[in-house]
């Protein structure tokens, strides 16, 4: 018997882990396996490095589906393991490990910048599908307020809801390689372009979204009232056209079930 | 008499791929097993599949991350995760794997082999108790595929895992494709394996198909389970009796009825077995 001991079990574990995240392939690590004849320490331990980056590289493949389509595979198995080495895994589910994606391609793919925002849709795609289950409110839900409380409303949305930016012409892309077909060649848009996320019917979906219609909902999301949205767009346009406009929007975001709650809050004066 | 967990018959693992089948379909399955880690997240339709297969089948739970053997501290925030899956799924039992993910709080998502030490079972069996008394459930720990073994064990892996079992009350979940890789790997003999760990504790079984390279195999789960496996499933029926058993499929996965079949071979060997035993 040997006197093996938890901090030598630590050691072991320490050095096993280093090995496996190094991209050497030479590790004194190599003396704490059994070697042998049949297959020797060497390849037994390469073994685990192997399957190591290809079990985290089937599992970006799968939550950048189209990345990948759009790098091809030699491509995106290098930015694959680039990122495996630039971010070891801290998650103990698999899931959520990718999350850096964006950042890691505009430091490394710079010359392709329609990959980063490629990254960015999908994982906020991904994250959509899912994320937590709220109540989804529609238009008859609303139908009982009274006209002179809308004002004071204010409303909570699904935790799915996110907007994307985009510079290139990246979501036409996604499109076209999401059902097999050639995509349009990379290229930058005049101005930049927002896209809502959220899920309904439990998928994920997305929609161009306005300037304006986009600040009118970031405002409602960080809580403002359905008057004070009236009063912003008015910066805008006429006053009825405003509340024409916010109750449009409104009306849009709650057949897309983007809201899960209404709040009537208390004017003060 | 094992202990108080029921016998859920013949199983399968649960795949998103046929998620729509099991629900119209109901096949001939007793229950199914999810991957807890698959089901560890806020909402949407996963969850929404696994509430509605729920109610029609057994579960049982079975997840890669706990890192029992590790030496980084027991990860709270993934704990308190299970539970609260465990919680809505309620399952016939909680399993995961003897075996280390991780330290320094990175993981490498792969199912490190231990070295079997009698202080490497010390280490695990204290962590055993806290889980299960966290959990307030007795949980299943499986033995791993390995390809790799330490200099420094000094005890065979069913002598490990026997200490272990008989040092915190836990049972086993013995997958039958795990013992025959790793003795193909390391040249044992597997039957002396099942022969080596302790009867009583074996509550569940996995079978599974693996990639074989020659001088090594490994433990792929894509593909059908082999003749030889099918042979050892039999002989640990033989020396187990009635275990509740499933078939685990993570890769090229085939249609359900293909995976229905072949869990009729798993019933049909220990049926046949169990018969020619009376």
């Amino acid at each position: 018997m040997s006197n093996f001991n938890v901090s030598q079990l630590a050691k072991l574990q320490a050095d096993f882990q280093a090995y496996l995240l190094s991209n050497e392939e030479n590790s004194s690590f190599i003396k704490a396996v059994i070697d042998d004849d049949k297959v020797g320490a060497k390849k037994r331990l390469n073994i685990y490095h192997e399957a190591y980056r290809l079990r985290i590289i089937e599992a970006l493949s799968t939550v950048y589906p189209q990345l990948k389509a759009l790098l091809g595979d030699v491509l995106f198995n290098r930015v694959a393991r680039e990122y495996i080495t630039a971010y070891p895994s801290t998650y103990r589910n698999l899931r959520w490990y990718g999350d850096k994606m964006r950042e890691h391609l505009i430091a490394t793919l710079a010359q392709h910048p329609i990959a980063a925002e490629m990254a960015d849709f999908e994982w906020t795609l991904s994250l959509a599908f899912d994320a937590e289950d709220v109540p989804e409110l529609g238009l008859e839900d609303l139908a009982t307020i009274p006209p002179e409380n809308w004002d004071a409303l204010c409303f909570k949305f699904q935790p799915a809801l996110k907007i994307v930016r985009t510079y290139w012409n990246t979501i036409s892309v996604w499109q076209s390689l999401e059902v097999n077909e050639t995509p349009a060649k990379p290229a930058i848009e005049n101005k930049y372009q927002s896209w809502l996320i959220w899920r309904k019917n439990f998928n994920s979906q997305f929609r161009l979204i306005s300037e304006m219609e986009a600040i009118a909902l970031n405002m409602a999301i960080m809580g403002a009232t359905f008057g004070e949205i009236c009063v912003n767009l008015e910066l805008k346009m006429g006053e009825t056209q405003a509340v024409t406009t916010a109750a449009r929007y409104l009306s849009g975001w709650l057949e897309e079930g983007l809201i899960s709650k209404v709040i009537l809050i208390k004017l003060v004066g | 008499m094992r202990n108080n967990l029921p016998l859920l018959g013949f199983g399968l693992g649960l795949r998103a791929e046929h998620y729509n089948e099991i629900l119209n379909s109901k096949p001939n399955v007793d229950w199914f097993e999810v991957l807890s880690e698959n089901y560890m997240i806020p909402g949407g339709l996963p969850l929404n599949f696994l509430d509605r297969i729920r109610a029609d089948y057994p579960v049982a739970m079975h997840g890669v991350s706990l890192s029992i053997g590790s030496t980084a501290p027991l990860d709270q925030t993934y704990l308190s995760d299970l539970k609260k899956l465990a919680d809505r799924v309620q399952p016939a039992w909680i399993s995961d794997h003897l075996c280390w993910t991780g330290v320094h709080g990175q993981n490498i998502h792969d199912l490190l082999p231990l070295p079997y030490t009698e202080e490497t079972a010390k280490h695990v069996v204290e962590r055993v108790k806290v889980i299960q008394d966290y959990l307030g459930r007795q949980i299943l720990l499986e033995n791993v595929s390995s390809y790799a073994s330490y200099v420094n064990s000094y005890m065979s892996e069913w002598e490990f895992i026997s200490l272990i079992c008989e040092q915190t009350d836990c049972l086993l979940l013995l997958d039958i494709n795990n013992i025959y890789v790793s003795s193909y790997n390391h040249n044992f003999d597997a039957k002396g394996f099942i022969d080596g760990i302790p009867p009583h504790r074996v509550q569940q079984i996995h079978l599974a198909g693996h990639q074989n390279n020659g001088d090594y195999i490994i433990d792929t789960h894509d593909a059908p389970i082999i003749n030889s496996v099918w042979d050892l499933y039999g002989y640990s029926v033989s020396k187990l009796g009635n275990v509740t058993t499933m078939i685990e499929r993570d890769d090229n996965i085939p249609e359900l009825e293909v995976l229905v079949q072949e869990l009729q071979i798993a019933r049909n060997l220990s049926a046949n077995t169990l018969k020619a035993a009376a």
